[in-house]
């Protein structure tokens, strides 16, 4: 075993979810870090939206 | 993250990929995005780029430049245009899109532009076009010297993907399985 896979096994990376997104296809893959990318994007918007609710007087 | 007051109406990485092909930009794709496309399980919210800086490229990559909104990421509301002058020289040029944000690299780590990092590219089909994406071994390298704390985060993933792609295919041939997906 070499000493990068020694530090691999240390690590605490998810070796199923490597797997998974080697299954799927190089579009498949940017797809699917479009929608995380859009989502995260909704996210963050709902989140500004919410804490400028909070800050308008009642 | 800095929008140079404008923000992305209909994003879409993928998009910007498609766009830059579609315009005939020579250019290698870098960073987060090229770990996906090879198999990362990691989440990336531009797309990084390094161009060739001959005249006929940058006045392609202007083209699109323009087609799609872009103006650099700043921390105010101005609204600058990239120039052919930003684009030919050896900095960074971090642009906000109408698609989302792009990054244009004349070199990265080591000093490292086009020419030089083309050897170490894969070469993708993509929506009908040849996409050049650095090579997870390089990529992986040139991280190790890098001193981004999202960068250092995200080295065992990728060093996990280039094992288990070498556990898969044999060592050398992660060019093979990019190709053939």
């Amino acid at each position: 075993m070499s000493e990068e896979t020694k530090i691999d096994k240390q690590s605490d990376v998810d070796r199923g979810l490597v797997a998974m997104f080697l299954r799927m296809s190089p579009e498949e893959r940017l797809r699917a870090n479009d929608n995380a990318f859009r989502t995260i994007l909704e996210l963050r918007d709902a989140y500004r939206r919410q804490k400028a609710n909070e800050r308008k007087p009642k | 993250m800095p929008t140079g007051g404008r923000k992305p109406t209909s994003a879409s990485l993928s998009e910007i990929l498609d766009g830059l092909l579609e315009a005939g930009v020579d250019f290698i794709l870098v960073g987060g995005l090229a770990a996906v496309i090879q198999g990362a399980p990691v989440t990336t919210m531009d797309v990084d780029v390094v161009h060739s800086r001959s005249p006929e490229n940058i006045a392609r990559l202007i083209s699109f430049l323009k087609s799609v909104d872009a103006v650099h990421r700043r921390l105010d509301d101005r609204l600058i245009e990239p120039t052919e002058r930003d684009l030919s020289g050896k900095g960074h040029v971090l642009l906000t899109t109408r698609i989302g944000p792009l990054d244009i690299l004349a070199v990265i780590e080591g000093g490292k532009s086009y020419k030089e990092l083309l050897d170490h590219t894969v070469e993708i089909d993509f929506r009908g076009h040849s996409l050049r994406v650095l090579d997870l071994k390089t990529l992986i390298e040139l991280k190790k010297t890098s001193t981004d704390p999202k960068d250092k985060q995200r080295l065992p993933v990728l060093k996990e993907t280039l094992r288990q792609l070498e556990e898969k295919y044999g060592h050398g041939e992660d060019k093979e399985d990019s190709n053939n997906e």
